[in-house]
């Protein structure tokens, strides 16, 4: 897995994710995005199109960035997430609480 | 990863003789002259292994030990001390001297290396493999690791004790499960738990993550659910005052999935709820596959959770499948997929189930074809041919998840 930080405007980051976020790459994620929140980021757009798939520890960060972006009056949304990825989010639900997004237009209009 | 040797001794055509027989072995090879330059070398970057002169002028290779073991981050370097026959060796035999090994002087070559790769193997597996030991500190320690290993072992029985010993044994339907564990502890669970005469509670469900931190969280959730059960509430009321009460007490990236339903003997039904868990599989005696599905949350991780129930009928022949994420997830053998590799695709092709493998993980419907093709088996012939499926697909029998499995068959 990799990750590639950008920031747009209105201070916000989108990290680009590639590869698939499973073991211990989900703690290489979750570094990344604390990382985001620790520099007072606490816009994240998360951009899942090139994540074939994703397991439950990758789930977890994601959860946890959340919370913490909501606790400091930020947020965060996915971007693109593909099919595998997108039915995991719908399993768990976690599309009621996460926005997602198509574009990356509609990503950072959210914010 | 290269290992790296620090050779210690005042003269000096021994060291570079030392370093030329060690570096073509694939060792990262430093050295030093004196006692004093010795421990500042290794407390600068401890090497993995020092080969050390005893009679050296200043400081002797005794006060080096001495010096190292008392130093936090290189107290655990072993270390072979070289002796001179006769002099020395009778002393290192009969000291404590804190070393690992000794090696006389004039010694063989081979004998070196042979020494040093016995040390190594000894202590290699310590360092590198146990991921905990870096992280632990004090504990860095046969002692540290022995108790360690039986927390982990009492948490094991603790839970153990805590799965039903057998599935219920039932005359109107025919029951199997199965758990395999990856690590010793478990973060995937199975409970029944008898409601009345005629109804009884049943859960699956998967935590997240695995080892300790999972385990607990699985104890509190199966209490938990143990003692809200017996309220004659729906299955998502239940689920969602489960969620109440772990979500307190837990880290928000801590949670579980899963699944909890009521099993109706008399009237052949089962009323259900889904905590963000896979949808278990409905197996119709008319040969159609279904899933229950219904909505909720992820356990424990958010406050606003919602969840709701729903029921399905049980008609003679009908089976349902719960499983874990671990089944699904299993990963093939590599070359299988990636290297396209016919001859390899048509032997596990022509398995007894004649399923070809073109996915690179086990996935849903892989296993709703194998339920599908068995769907005649008694349960407990199913589970034993889905495991054998999943060995099959990936080639070890070893899980990397857990992997947790119930069939409930109403007979015919």
């Amino acid at each position: 897995m990799n990750v590639e930080t950008t920031i747009a405007k209105k201070n916000i980051s989108i990290l680009h994710i590639e590869g698939k976020i499973l073991g211990n790459a989900s703690d290489a994620f979750r570094k990344e995005m604390s990382e985001q929140l620790q520099t007072g980021r606490d816009k994240l757009v998360i951009d899942l199109m090139n994540v074939p798939l994703i397991d439950s520890s990758a789930l977890g960060a994601i959860v946890i960035t959340l919370k913490s972006c909501q606790q400091s009056g930020g947020k965060l949304v996915l971007l693109n997430p593909q099919k595998a990825v997108r039915e995991v989010l719908e399993v768990t639900k976690l599309s009621t609480v996460i926005e997602i997004y198509d574009t990356e237009e509609g990503a950072c209009a959210a914010f | 990863m290269i290992e790296t040797i620090l050779i210690v001794d005042d003269d000096l055509d021994i060291l570079e003789l030392l370093k030329m027989n060690l570096e073509p072995e694939g060792y990262n090879v430093r050295t030093a002259n004196n006692g004093e330059s010795a421990v500042q070398s290794a407390c600068a970057n401890p090497p993995d292994l020092i080969l050390l002169d005893v009679m050296m002028p200043q400081k002797s290779g005794f006060e080096v030990i001495e010096e190292l073991k008392n130093i936090e981050h290189t107290k655990n370097v072993p270390i072979i001390l070289v002796t001179a026959r006769g002099q020395t060796e009778d002393k290192v035999l009969g000291l404590d001297t804190g070393a690992d090994d000794y090696i006389t002087k004039p010694f063989d070559l081979r004998e070196v290396t042979a020494r040093v790769e016995a040390v190594l193997g000894r202590t290699r597996p310590i360092k590198y493999i146990n991921p905990l030991m870096r992280a632990m500190g004090d504990k860095f320690s046969e002692e540290g690791l022995q108790q360690l290993a039986g927390h982990l072992q009492a948490a094991a029985a603790i839970q153990n004790k805590l799965l039903p010993e057998q599935a219920p044994s039932l005359d109107e339907f025919d029951i199997e499960t199965l758990l395999q564990s990856s690590t010793s502890v478990s973060g995937d669970f199975y409970d029944f738990i008898p409601l009345n005469e005629t109804q009884i509670g049943l859960v699956l469900g998967d935590v997240k993550g695995n080892g300790i931190p999972a385990a607990l969280l699985m104890v509190m959730i199966r209490t938990a659910l143990r003692l809200l059960c017996h309220e004659e509430d729906t299955p998502a009321s239940i689920l969602k005052r489960v969620n109440d009460l772990v979500v307190r007490d837990t880290e928000a990236d801590l949670f579980a999935t899963m699944v909890y339903g009521i099993l109706d003997i008399t009237n052949s039904t089962f009323t259900y709820s889904n905590g963000g868990h896979c949808y278990p599989f409905h197996w119709k005696h008319t040969g159609e596959m279904g899933v229950l599905k219904t909505e909720g949350m992820l356990i424990g991780a958010f406050e606003e959770a919602t969840f709701s129930s729903d029921i399905c009928e049980l008609s003679p022949g009908d089976i349902l499948v719960f499983y874990t994420d671990g089944i699904t997830e299993t990963e093939t053998r590599k070359s299988e997929v990636t290297a396209g590799n016919t001859s390899q695709k048509e032997e596990a092709g022509s398995s007894e189930n004649g399923l070809p493998i073109t996915e690179s993980h086990y996935g849903t419907d892989r296993l709703a074809t194998c339920i599908s093709k068995n769907a005649g088996l008694s349960a407990s012939a199913l589970c034993d041919t889905i495991v054998n499926d999943l060995t099959l697909f990936s080639g070890s029998t070893n899980p990397h998840d857990d992997r947790a499995l119930i069939i409930i068959k109403r007979h015919i």
